[in-house]
């Protein structure tokens, strides 16, 4: 199993949502973030006054999938999420040791 | 999925709490025989408090058990056999909740603990030492009668922060029936309230419900044991399943009925509390007696509640009723029950009165725009006047709409809404202060989700906002809303969605996907309102929904619209325009400035034709506008801030723009915080006329100025220091120059005149004052160009100097 964490644009979203759930991912965390890598924050001015924009409100996506099923989800998520430009974001893969379904005590792959 | 609820024993519940009761009562008494008192003969009884006490046990509900202990120490064989008692108990399947107490603990008040003097109020002996029960029982109602005024505000304190908890309205869309405000623990709170304000020392009583309330405790009461009986466990949420098996196949009508009955509930509680409250506190008496001369010749206000002065003037004039909701929201004073009565027989002679077209918009605008308008609006709703003037609105009342996100039925979530909109802090906060009909905000907001109560509900063709559209029309012309206006209403309706699908939607670093939704917007005074619409829309689905992030990213979103749509400041000057006047004005001036704005500058400048100048001077809603047309010169901003600090009005912004014959408008909008053109009618026409002097060099504003008060200086901490920044890059033709400074009267027409002074020409000016600090901005050229170098450093010289640096 690997789980996938996606930083990704707010606006592509319902996108990215849709991508994944035709590959058959339905389960995800979904969390409002905020964040900057290379993008770094920007100026804004209003009304003459500057904002300093220093942390770029993102989204987090969590998701645990089964190993044949990660390159296809990442692939997916990567190709909703891309705009091309800086600022599209990141996505990071880890390795799942164990995943336990509370309720009935499912294990592995069933849990999922 | 449940099956339809067997009505029979439904009907038997109240029944079954008492008989339930019974049962449990014989369990603990023999379970207490077989181990409690055999090792505890004496110094030890066992008393039910709380709903047990009552004999009001639901299926599932906890069993409140007193141990009440004649030592504060108790023994190790006693407390095994306490345990062993508990535990036969639990195996028995009654969930015990029990606490060991001294009868002088009983006797305390128990600030930390209040639940504990409350439940001890349904007290019951069951079994053990009687006489010790006796001293309690004896001692308890002189307690309650010495402590009648703290264990009341404790009581009251506890209610409020659990009605808090669920945002303090009983019109949610899955509620829980004891906890929620209006449930089965506000009914509680009634008969407490009652218990305390009776005891006399010698009993607490066991006083009768008030007969409009039994009917919904045993519909509460039913549907607290089915939802136990159903889920098998002290479950009390009506969820949309729950909702389903017992309203059949009409649940929203059969919710309708569960709203009807907790909002009985709900107002009996919150009389009982606001009267606890009022009695607890010494200084909240002074202030409602002080409040009393508040009171004119249609209203009497009373204990913080306004009452009608002659019924018979109300029922001659309807209109007295509108009176009654503007007076109520300017000094935030609920109307009387006498007069919510009053009204309430009245309702059917209000609706076919309004029936007819009328002007009552002007009415219904003075409403909208007091300090305290959600709360007036609030007060219309729950008297039924605001349907009766707009049955529009009545699709909308108790209907539960299911999603996974909206937490309360569309009536209240409208209401909610309104007065999100009107807490709105912040950079919002700004914005509200800057719209200038805040009153059509809060028009569209009554109405922009009122088309969801259309018949077919989410299955109809029709979608809500088309259906909200159409009902509000209908309102609009009914009170002869003027058709400008009516236009601002349709387009924040209309579009009411559009900004919260570009937060989630746009990419909000794209100038393309920029550009197309201030296309849709139109003018920043519309972008202005429909961004506070969308945030107060979003902050009332549920109290957790307007994240900080979310706030946030509408911001932003604003931002970037504000920015595309003010952005030709200076560049894109407007070509062959039909009206001679807007001939080469920026195009900004088109975006910032509605079709009635334009009119009436346009016959303005048709005025200034004599004399080749003229200003104006009306009361917007909330400040005061100075609208002036003259040939244009250097100084010609100065003379008119000038002018207005010279009569002490604090200018709040202003704006210039120049056009391709030499002609300038100047737009000042100020305040007037002495209130002096509002308590002198005369004042307003002698300061046209000084400025229209001043204009045509009749007069030296420095004359004016002189004689003007000094202010107190802010006190050293307070003190700001001068800041003046320039930035060459924020517009395409004219440097911007920002100065934060101490404000003072006068500011204004002495950084002008520095300008002025260095050859600079004020282009855009944008001015804001916090405390004691003044922040203004101007967009200024020289020659017509930016700014270079040597005359930034020499400007900002000048300016500092004129800050007193």
């Amino acid at each position: 199993m690997k789980k996938i964490e996606a930083i990704i644009q707010p606006f592509k979203l319902d996108e990215v949502k849709t991508a994944l759930e035709a590959l058959g991912v339905d389960g995800m965390t979904i969390t409002e973030v905020r964040g900057h890598g290379r993008q770094k924050g920007h100026k804004e001015v209003y009304r003459g006054q500057e904002y300093n924009v220093d942390l770029l409100p993102k989204i987090k996506i969590e998701m645990v999938v089964p190993s044949g099923l990660a390159d296809e989800a990442i692939r997916g998520l990567a190709a909703a999420a891309r705009t091309g430009k800086i600022g599209d974001g990141k996505i990071f893969v880890y390795e799942v040791v164990e995943a336990v379904r509370i309720r009935n005590d499912d294990r592995g792959d069933a849990a999922l | 999925m449940m099956g339809t609820v067997e009505r029979a024993w439904l009907e038997d519940a109240l029944i079954s709490l008492a008989e339930r009761s019974g049962r449990v009562d014989h369990a603990v008494t023999e379970a207490a025989e077989g181990t409690l008192l055999p090792a505890i003969p004496a110094g030890l009884a066992l008393v039910a408090i709380g709903g047990y006490g009552r004999r009001q046990l639901f299926p599932h509900s906890d069993v409140d058990l007193l141990l009440l202990s004649a030592g504060d120490r108790v023994g190790e064989k006693q407390q095994q056999a306490i345990s062993e008692f508990l535990q036969r108990l639990w195996d028995g399947g009654m969930r015990v909740s029990q606490q060991v107490r001294t009868p002088e603990e009983c006797l305390e008040v128990h600030d930390r603990n209040a639940e504990l003097n409350i439940s001890l109020l349904d007290q019951r002996f069951l079994t053990g030492d009687r006489a010790l029960y006796a001293g309690l029982g004896q001692k308890f109602p002189r307690f309650v009668e010495n402590h009648r005024d703290d264990l009341m505000r404790n009581l009251a304190r506890l209610t409020r922060e659990r009605h808090a908890k669920y945002a303090g309205t009983f019109y949610h869309l899955e509620p829980d029936v004891k906890e929620t405000p209006g449930g089965l623990r506000d009914y509680q709170l009634v008969h407490w309230m009652a218990q305390l304000r009776e005891a006399d020392g010698a009993r607490v009583a066991q006083p009768d419900a008030p007969a409009e309330l039994r009917q919904a405790f045993r519909f509460l009461a039913r549907l607290r044991w089915f939802l136990h009986r159903q889920s098998g466990r002290d479950n009390n949420r009506l969820t949309f399943e729950a909702q389903d098996a017992m309203g059949g196949s009409d649940a929203a009508a059969w919710m309708r009925e569960y709203y009807r009955q907790a909002r009985a509930v709900y107002r009996a509680a919150e009389e009982r509390l606001e009267n606890a409250e009022a009695q607890s506190s010494g200084l909240f008496a002074q202030f409602r007696d002080w409040r009393t001369r508040l009171s004119n010749r249609d209203f009497a206000v009373h204990r913080e509640r306004v009452h009608f002065r002659s019924q018979h003037e109300m029922e001659q004039r309807p209109e007295l009723m509108l009176e009654m909701f503007e007076f109520a929201g300017r000094h935030e004073l609920k109307p009387s029950a006498e007069a919510a009565q009053q009204m309430a027989a009245r309702l059917k002679a209000l609706r076919e009165y309004f029936e007819e077209p009328r002007t009552a918009w002007e009415a219904l605008k003075r409403i909208f725009s007091t300090g305290h308008a959600p709360a007036a609006v609030r007060w219309m709703h729950e008297t039924g006047v605001l349907t009766a003037l707009f049955p529009e609105l009545e699709g909308m009342e108790c209907l539960v709409v299911r999603d996974f996100y909206h937490r309360y039925t569309v009536d209240e979530h409208t209401l909610v809404a309104l007065e999100n909109l009107w807490k709105a802090n912040g950079g919002y906060g700004d914005l509200l202060r800057e719209v200038e009909q805040p009153a059509l905000l809060l028009f569209a907001l009554l109405f922009h989700d009122a088309g969801k109560g259309r018949p077919g509900g989410a299955e109809a063709e029709e979608g809500h906002v088309a259906w909200s559209l159409r009902l509000a029309d209908a309102a609009m012309r009914r009170v002869k809303m003027p058709e400008a206006d009516r236009e601002t209403v349709r387009f924040l309706i209309g579009h009411h969605l559009e900004l919260s699908a570009a937060m989630r939607g746009r990419d909000l670093a794209d100038p393309r996907s920029m550009e197309e939704v201030a296309h849709q917007v139109g003018t920043v005074e519309r972008l202005k309102a429909l961004t506070l619409v969308t945030y107060a829309d979003i902050s009332a689905v549920n109290p957790a929904a307007m994240t900080a992030w979310r706030a946030e990213q509408l911001w932003r979103l604003y931002l970037k619209v504000h920015h595309e749509l003010t952005r030709e400041l200076e560049t894109e000057r407007i070509a062959g325009a039909p009206v001679e006047l807007l001939e080469g004005f920026p195009v900004r001036y088109l975006r910032t400035h509605t079709e009635a704005e334009i009119a009436e500058h346009v016959a303005l400048e048709e005025r200034s034709r004599g004399r080749g100048l003229v200003v104006e001077i009306e009361r917007r809603e909330s400040a005061w506008q100075l609208t002036a047309i003259a040939r244009d010169r250097l100084g010609l901003f100065a003379v008119l801030a000038g002018t207005l600090a010279g009569f002490g009005m604090n200018i709040l912004r202003a704006e210039a723009f120049s056009n391709r014959w030499g002609l300038v408008l100047d737009t000042l909008v100020f305040e007037d915080p002495n209130r002096t053109l509002e308590l002198n009618p005369t004042e307003v026409d002698r300061l046209r006329v000084t400025a229209e002097r001043a204009l045509g060099g009749k007069l030296d504003v420095r004359d004016l100025l002189r004689n003007r008060p000094k202010p107190k200086p802010p006190s050293r901490k307070q003190r700001v220091g001068t800041r003046v920044r320039f930035d060459g890059e924020a517009g395409s033709t004219a440097t911007l120059v920002e100065i934060v400074a101490a404000d003072r009267p006068g500011l204004l027409y002495d950084l002008a005149s520095a300008i002025l002074a260095q050859g600079g020409n004020i282009e855009v000016v944008l001015t804001d004052t916090r405390a004691h600090q003044a922040i203004d901005v101007f967009y200024v050229t020289v020659g017509g160009r930016k700014l270079t170098g040597e005359q930034e450093a020499a400007m900002g010289e000048a300016l500092r100097r004129a800050c007193g640096e």
